[in-house]
């Protein structure tokens, strides 16, 4: 039994694979994950993980306000609808 | 007649600016190398000539010829937003994307007067070793077009080594400037991570991709540098650390400085001819008065797994934005998940869903120790390596990749893909600086490149060295 | 006995002129979509960059919590689809918050009761998404991104709260806080201050099942889904049911809560650090610096008026609590002393003037000169307590000083022994019966007398004067 659930993370990540492609996906995905149970030989006790490197510092911005994206901008990508609403299908259903 | 295609950057910036040849004139002669080969290559996503020619026009006016780019034609990856031109990624799902602002990098460029010709194709959200990934066409290595280019930045090489442009942009998240510049045979510098502003950049991996120069010599990897690098307010994850005038100290000598090669880059299998070109580099090194030092980076193969861990994780949080309601492709539903899910499904890519898919499994419940978080450790020991290594010396040699580029379509499963970067994703992990120059063909004529890894930072010793190096 | 246990979780805006991690105005009700940026609609290459009024605010009403700032604390993503998210994942800090382990002290019908809250940290607000007609039936939904990166700051309660009044109480109270500190406004309705419950019911020590509660509009409605819950699942667990865990929409109109409709999703926010935000590390020295920067708070305030003023917990609570209200009836006691009789004033005179005319406290024009004026009227008894409040309504109606109305008016107190004496002898008179009781010894009658007295006077006339001579003619009655 894989540990990887397809459906499960299809679900999660906002995917939906027909079945071919889905029976194709999982076959590479379960060999990388095997592929990855190599890092169990390394010993990371008491290690910090790395997500930023020790020269990154936070600077802060000042509360300032300026001009954004106007409207016409916008309609360069997305039709605006109503009083310049974005517009997206209906949230609940199934 | 001068050919100015075969030009440098440096140099032509430099007639541009001494009257001996126009910016029209320059651009031209690049948009007619372009028609030529383009073709054959498909190096381009995007190319604007109006726009590009009258950018030229308006710069030929001008009395002073200022900027560190003026008149210069460049080609940026298409994973990097230009205002007004569609960036697509490579992707299908950003397909009629309009840019509403300018990356950072490319405001850089633009203030130093360069010119943006056209946006160059890329694996898929970068994600790829061979530019085959892209969603539009795949783009052919100038060496030989039966081959890749390598990838993700391939277009971006590809067009310089077809003299189809002197300078271009390309990222590199786990090797994309780097294996590609080897396999078209020019330069490919990835800057320290926080050296160069991501801001306009399309994440891939946002704790790992870097911006870099595309060039014919380090010279003009130099040049770019200098007019990319630096803290920028818009990215958080700038450092602001000195700039340093990469041209100026590109010259100097480099005798007694102690560089690194390391011993487990030998435990992986390496193409001969890759092996030969690194120890002549290495020779040459030692004719300069470099001390060669083995050393070690005991946790060197574990790189890949992390790295494919972490990235992809990253990944998955970084291309949820993709979701048809704001820009991009759209695709339609009885109701919103079912939109978002068709949307997304159809729009990404094989290899870009799979990675979703890894990245979204690395960082669920039940997983997230055992996946991200341990990756995120090793990636820990990993930096921990080089930080032992670089007590040691001021600069590491190895191979870019442990074979010349391969062919089209030549069948590889994605895990076979992603050994092709073993030697530039432990760099990345790090957050080091690299750069890979040429150094030579192998039998079938396939160029070679040997990489130099520098301090944190010290992008100028390591170009100093990869000058020194460079045929 | 069945005992109810609360915990809230309350999203407070924090009042900075741009979002958190981009340069868009806060406005509120602008034109939809018209204060978005690259950043907050998640262009493709946007990067966050941190607000440093957010942290100033945040630390600040951390510290008015009693909780300890971390010197070190890291932006997390918590990630999820919905449209009004505009990058698929909500910034937001996670493992370690800006505040930590504090508590409010609250005050209900005269008790003291710590709530201690778990932890405060700062985050991105999301756009907003309308729906025309039922959420379920309508083809489409709306989205206006203009509160996508609006700066909020979560405070998570432990489950100390033990009533709905508890529970009113504290988001009375930390509404109040953050008015004092000037970083929130608070306002419900505008979406500034938005509040979860989470709710079990429970007979003897075993814990109940949690409930949680959402679309709370108002601290009223707040109540109401809490007597409303607390009702429906002791009745559950009395009739031997189950109280099922879930998440319930309070329902304005009927005053129900009603179990969510949604299709059972995956709850899997796969949070991680946040890659584009280095981790937030703040000086000591700048916690310090804010701490010094907080003024007086309402409980506090509050406590002193009970204590040094004697004011009713009520009136205490009713200025402290409004910044405006304190600072005006502070500046006029400091001119007048007095403070039980201002307060008196204020809460009744002032705020019905206030209720009728919609007006702002900063803009009555009765100041403390007119307060002190008013106030020696009563003192050298040239008008009566009674007197005063109508001085008071009539001029800050008209303009006119209070002494110029009880001159133009007539009202001053009729201290006139003579005139007095007639409309005693008068009101004698006319109520024998009284006159009768009080000779036959029923001295209470007395203030039947008082006040037939005043009447006559039209409240005019000086009350200890009246008093006074009314026990003489009712001496002479009886010789
Ligand atoms: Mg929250
Ligand atoms: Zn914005």
């Amino acid at each position: 039994m894989s540990k990887f659930d397809i459906e499960k993370v299809e679900r999660l990540a906002g995917l939906k694979l027909k079945d071919d492609e889905r029976e194709r996906i999982k076959r590479d995905i379960d060999e990388i994950i095997n592929y990855f149970d190599i890092l169990k030989e390394v010993d990371t006790d008491g290690i910090d993980p790395l997500v930023y490197t020790k020269w990154t510092r936070l600077t802060l911005r000042n509360d300032e306000v300026h001009t954004g994206l106007t409207l016409e901008e916008i309609k360069k990508n997305r039709k605006l609808f109503g009083n310049n609403f974005f517009r997206v299908r209906r949230i609940i259903g199934e | 007649m001068m050919d100015i295609t075969k030009l440098t950057a440096y140099e032509t910036v430099k007639r541009i600016k001494s009257g001996e040849i126009g910016v029209k004139e320059t651009l031209l002669s690049y948009l007619k190398k372009i028609e030529e080969r383009e073709d054959l290559i498909k190096t381009f996503i995007l190319i604007d000539r109006d726009r590009a020619i009258k950018k030229a026009e308006e710069l030929d006016q001008l009395e002073h010829k200022e900027g560190l780019l003026f008149g210069l034609p460049v080609a940026i990856k298409d994973n990097i937003n230009v205002y007004g031109y569609e960036a697509t990624a490579g992707s299908k799902i950003l397909k009629g994307y309009v840019s509403l602002y300018d990356a950072s990098v490319v405001e850089s460029i633009k203030r130093e007067n360069g010119i943006i010709l056209g946006k160059t194709n890329c694996d898929e959200f970068a994600m790829g070793s061979s530019t085959e990934n892209s969603a539009f066409f795949p783009t052919r290595n100038p060496v030989n077009l039966e081959y890749v280019p390598g990838g993700s930045s391939g277009g971006s090489a590809a067009c310089v080594a077809a003299e189809e442009v002197a300078i271009a942009i390309g990222s590199d998240t786990g090797g994309s400037i780097r294996e590609p510049a080897a396999f078209c045979g020019v330069v490919g510098l990835k800057p320290t991570y926080g050296r160069v502003s991501r801001y306009g950049l399309i994440a891939f991996a946002s704790s790992l991709d870097v911006i870099g120069p595309l060039s014919k010599d380090v010279r003009d990897a130099a040049l770019m540098l200098n007019v990319i690098a630096g803290f920028d307010a818009h990215d958080e994850t700038t450092v602001d650390i000195k700039v340093d005038d990469y041209l100026d100290i590109l010259e100097g000598n480099i005798k007694g400085k102690k560089i690194g090669v390391i011993k487990e880059v030998m435990d992986f299998e390496v193409q001969k001819e890759l092996k030969d070109a690194l120890e002549s580099s290495i020779q040459k090194l030692k004719g300069e008065g470099c001390e060669i030092l083995e050393i070690s980076i005991p946790y060197l193969k574990y790189a890949l797994p992390s790295y494919y861990i972490i990235a992809p994780s990253e990944a998955s949080s970084n291309l949820a934005r993709f979701d048809g309601v704001r820009y991009g492709y759209e695709s339609d539903g009885a109701y919103l998940r079912e939109f978002y899910e068709n949307t997304r499904t159809e729009g990404f890519g094989d290899e870009v869903k799979r990675r979703i898919l890894i990245g979204t499994f690395a960082l669920s419940e039940g997983y997230f120790e055992d996946y991200y978080l341990k990756a995120s450790k090793v990636r820990r020991i990993i930096e921990m390596d080089f930080e032992n290594a670089f007590e040691q010396v001021d600069a590491l040699i190895l191979p870019t990749t442990a074979t010349t580029a391969f062919k089209l379509n030549e069948k590889k499963s994605p895990l076979e893909m992603y050994m092709t970067d073993i030697f530039t994703i432990p760099v990345n992990l790090a957050g080091l600086p690299a750069i890979s120059v040429p150094a030579g063909t192998d039998k079938a004529g396939l160029p070679v490149g040997v990489q130099l890894v520098g301090k944190w930072f010290e992008e100028a010793l390591l170009l100093r060295i990869a000058h020194h190096i460079e045929e | 006995m069945y005992k109810p246990t609360i915990g809230l979780e309350i999203h407070l805006q924090l009042m900075t002129e741009s979002k958190i991690f981009c340069s868009c105005s806060t406005e509120f009700a602008a034109k939809p979509n018209t204060h978005i940026c690259p950043v907050c609609i998640g262009l493709p290459g946007a990067l966050p960059v941190l607000n440093e009024k957010v942290i100033e605010y945040g630390v600040m009403l951390g510290i008015a919590l009693n909780c300890t700032i971390n010197e070190v604390s890291s932006f997390y993503r918590k990630n999820y689809f919905y449209p009004d998210l505009p990058k698929g994942y909500q910034i937001t800090q996670y493992a370690i918050p800006l505040a930590k382990d504090g508590f409010l002290e609250i005050v209900t019908e005269n008790q003291r009761k710590m709530i201690r809250i778990e932890k405060a940290h700062i985050e991105e607000d999301s756009g907003k998404s309308i729906h025309t007609g039922d959420i379920t039936e309508s083809e489409y939904s709306f989205i206006d991104f203009n509160r996508s990166g609006v700066p909020l700051m979560e405070i998570v309660t432990y489950p100390d709260i033990e009533s709905p009044d508890e529970a009113y109480e504290f988001l009375n109270l930390l509404r109040s806080i953050a008015r004092y500190l000037g970083v929130s406004t608070g306002d419900m309705e505008k979406g500034a201050l938005r509040c979860d419950v989470n709710i079990s019911v429970s007979k003897d020590e075993v814990m109940g099942t949690k409930v949680e509660i959402k679309n709370l509009n108002s601290f009223r409605s707040v109540k109401r889904a809490l007597e409303y819950e607390i009702k429906r699942q002791t009745k559950l667990i009395e009739e031997g049911r189950t109280v099922v865990k879930e998440t319930r929409h309070f329902d304005e109109k009927d005053g129900t809560t009603k179990a969510m409709r949604t299709k059972e999703e995956l709850n899997d926010y796969r949070y991680f650090p946040e890659p584009d935000l280095p981790p937030l590390i703040i000086s000591g020295d700048f916690i310090e610096e804010i701490g010094q920067r907080i003024p007086e708070l309402p409980n506090q305030k509050m406590r002193r008026f009970i204590e040094d003023y004697s004011l009713s917990i009520d009136y205490a609570r009713s200025i402290a609590y409004v910044p405006s209200f304190s600072k005006y009836f502070e500046s006029i006691i400091a001119f007048t002393g007095k403070p039980r009789e201002v307060a008196n004033f204020i809460m009744v005179n002032i705020s019905n003037y206030l209720n009728e005319t919609g007006k702002d406290i900063e803009e009555v024009p009765f100041g403390k000169e007119e307060f002190k004026e008013l106030l020696d009227l009563i003192d050298s008894k040239i008008i009566s307590l009674n007197i005063a409040k109508n001085v008071l309504d009539d001029s800050i109606r008209s303009g006119k000083s209070p002494s110029e109305i009880v001159r133009e008016k007539g009202l001053s107190q009729v201290t006139d022994e003579d005139t007095l004496r007639s409309m005693i002898v008068e009101v004698l008179k006319e109520n024998e019966m009284q006159v009768r009781q009080y000779l036959a010894g029923k001295t209470k009658v007395i203030g039947f007398l008082v006040g037939a007295v005043m009447k006559k006077s039209g409240g005019k006339a000086n009350p200890d004067l009246v008093n006074k001579i009314l026990l003489k003619e009712l001496e002479t009655l009886r010789q």
